[in-house]
């Protein structure tokens, strides 16, 4: 099991922008007469199903963490 | 009482922390929110090419705008027209969804051209084509043959008795009326406008050329079926003893007992 913290192995990860957002600026700002092409349909599937992946691998993260057993902290909160 | 003030994070604040990066990631960036966006775009993108594929000249001369503008409202207004062409020229797309603006059109279904006769079983005969009433004695004998009786005075006793289940050819058998005829009560023809019901979930869609034109095409198939069956209206209506004689007999055997019928049928049919 590896020694990095929750927050390292996060921050490690090899992630940027989600790439529909990305690509959803770039509609945006196109003329929406400007039919796509097959190759930009394509790109534009793939696209939508890698940023479906991302947005399901952070959905996963939030739930391992909601499902994470409590554990006593070595802090004595202030107050007790 | 002790009082103590952490200066290291610790696994609780580590966690917290964790937390909060991971909900900057899904509010902040907003991603999933982008993919709507881009999946919406792509749909009409899609239906684009397909105007341009299916109706090049009227695409060269639309005048229709890009942006949502139109009968359905999530639609830009060059879609829109696309619907309407479909409407006009391929199969019969709108009259389920006109009175609904807001419909989602990205997937379609189709209006069931066969809706008389459905599982929930009730019939009215008196507005049914004739031949179509007759071909009910195989699925509600007691009520079919009631208005036989009531319509021609023919009485179930008078015939063969009718086999629990049709012959296996039956269903399979080409160039017959009779075939027709029991397929279209059984909604079994394998056109999707004829074997399709109100009753059960209907098939999706996808605006694709192959879809469209699949779909005009079982459409003029399933008008000449109906005018196929028309004939055998007519036959039905000069000689309704035999020609129900011989239709029990094709359900029982997979023949007709006078074959000249159904072969002068198919000949009215050529002509």
């Amino acid at each position: 099991m590896s020694n990095k913290s929750s927050i390292e192995i996060l921050t490690d990860e090899t992630e940027q922008v989600n790439p529909t957002i990305l690509l959803a600026e770039e509609f945006m700002r196109r003329d929406m007469a400007d039919v796509l092409s097959t190759e930009d349909i394509e790109r534009t599937e793939e696209i939508i199903y890698l940023g479906h992946r991302e947005i399901d691998a952070i959905k996963k993260q939030l739930a391992a963490f909601d499902r994470t057993p409590a554990s006593a902290s070595s802090d004595i909160p202030t107050g007790f | 009482m002790n009082v103590s003030i952490s200066t290291s994070p610790g696994f609780g604040g580590d966690l917290l922390r964790s937390l909060e990066y991971l909900q900057f990631k899904t509010r902040s960036h907003n991603a999933a929110a982008a993919s709507d966006y881009i999946g919406s775009t792509l749909a009409e993108q899609q239906k684009y090419v397909l105007y341009r594929e299916m109706f090049p000249m009227e695409w060269l001369r639309s005048q229709a705008s890009f942006y949502r503008r139109g009968h359905f409202r999530s639609y830009s207004e060059r879609s829109n027209e696309l619907f309407k062409l479909v409407d006009e020229r391929c199969f019969p797309l709108l009259e389920q969804y006109y009175d609904d603006p807001e419909a989602d059109l990205d997937n379609f279904a189709i209006a069931p051209m066969n809706a008389d006769l459905c599982c929930c079983g009730e019939v009215d005969h008196e507005y049914l084509r004739i031949s179509y009433a007759i071909g009910l004695i195989f699925i509600y004998p007691a009520e079919a043959w009631a208005f036989l009786d009531d319509r021609f005075g023919l009485d179930e006793s008078e015939f063969p008795s009718i086999n629990e289940r049709m012959h296996e050819s039956v269903g399979r058998i080409e160039d017959s009326i009779y075939n027709d005829l029991i397929c279209l009560v059984d909604h079994s023809t394998g056109n999707p406008w004829l074997d399709s019901t109100y009753c059960h979930g209907c098939d999706w869609y996808k605006w694709s050329k192959e879809t469209i034109e699949e779909l005009t095409v079982e459409f003029r198939s399933a008008n000449m079926f109906f005018e196929r069956i028309a004939g055998l209206d007519s036959l039905i209506e000069a000689n309704p003893r035999q020609i129900l004689t011989d239709l029990i007999s094709f359900w029982n055997t997979g023949e007709p007992l006078n074959p000249d019928i159904a072969s002068e049928d198919k000949e009215n049919e050529r002509q």
